[in-house]
């Protein structure tokens, strides 16, 4: 018998693409303001990362309204890809606004099916992302093919907690995820376990610690 | 270099975007601004100068 596929024994994920797109297009008018404060100590943790790595190619992916390109080092070329359209549409606004030269692209994209070559970034940014992909297993894969040897991976999560009272919020968080968007109801094993990625790095985030930095090397 | 319009898609983009089915380099199709698959067959629309690398949202060719 065939050992069973670690993703396949899970139950089915709540969340599809459409209706991810549909929450981010309601969410697009009113996103900053309502996570614009609680996500920026993500931001600042995120581009003081990638600020120390050399002159490079950064892909953010699930870049959103673009709220964290200005802290990423003029050094860098800065790419931002996300699946919904609307909340681009407010990241070009701001890159042609506070004059962004660095951010070389914004593209509407499935981060489970990536339209860049392998081994096209330095490193690869992800906050808040991988708790709403269908396939986290899938992304990550895309992630590690887009990355070079010695590249680094740096994932933000909103990752279930092993007990306590958050877990208990986000147990029940999971009934919504489609209506409002994410699946709260992740753990992180399930991004790690890759043999092509070394965590180098992992430290909880506020607000209340309910986020996890993980930085991965592609190995 | 020839300027570009509010809406046109950057060059620098068009050197390292790939098609997300079969990962091949894409032709730029100014008139229509669209970035051409040739392996999977697929127009990808480029709007308001963000290119759409959905197949779901990709125009079939002929």
């Amino acid at each position: 018998m065939a050992p069973p596929e670690p993703a396949a024994a899970r139950p089915p994920s709540p969340i599809d693409e459409a209706a991810v797109v549909a929450a981010y297009s309601r969410w697009a008018p009113v996103y900053d303001a309502v996570f614009g404060l609680p996500f920026l100590t993500g931001r600042r943790a995120i581009a003081k990362i990638v600020n120390a790595l050399p002159p490079g190619r950064i892909l953010e992916a699930g870049v959103g309204t673009g709220m964290a390109l200005k802290r990423y080092d003029r050094k860098h070329r800065v790419f931002g890809i996300d699946l919904s359209p609307d909340m681009l549409a407010r990241a070009r606004t701001r890159v042609a606004r506070g004059h962004l030269g660095h951010v070389e692209g914004l593209e509407v994209m499935d981060a489970g099916n990536l339209a860049f070559p392998d081994r096209s970034f330095d490193a690869v940014v992800a906050m808040y992302v991988m708790t709403v992909v269908p396939d986290p297993d899938k992304v990550m894969a895309e992630f590690v093919r887009v990355t070079p040897p010695g590249g680094r991976l740096v994932v933000i999560g909103h990752f279930a907690s092993s007990g306590g009272f958050y877990h208990w919020v986000e147990r029940r968080l999971a009934r919504f995820a489609a209506r409002i968007g994410w699946n709260p109801d992740m753990d992180v094993e399930r991004l790690m376990g890759r043999p092509d990625l070394r965590l180098v790095a992992r430290r909880k985030l506020g607000p209340l610690w309910l986020f996890t930095l993980l930085t991965f090397e592609r190995v | 270099m020839a300027e570009r319009g509010p809406h046109e898609v950057d060059p620098r983009l068009l050197e390292i975007l790939v098609c997300p089915l079969t990962k091949e380099t894409l032709e730029y199709d100014r008139d229509r601004q669209e970035l051409v698959s040739r392996g999977a067959r697929l127009a990808y629309p480029i709007r308001d100068g963000i290119p759409i690398m959905l197949p779901d949202e990709a125009r079939p060719l002929e």
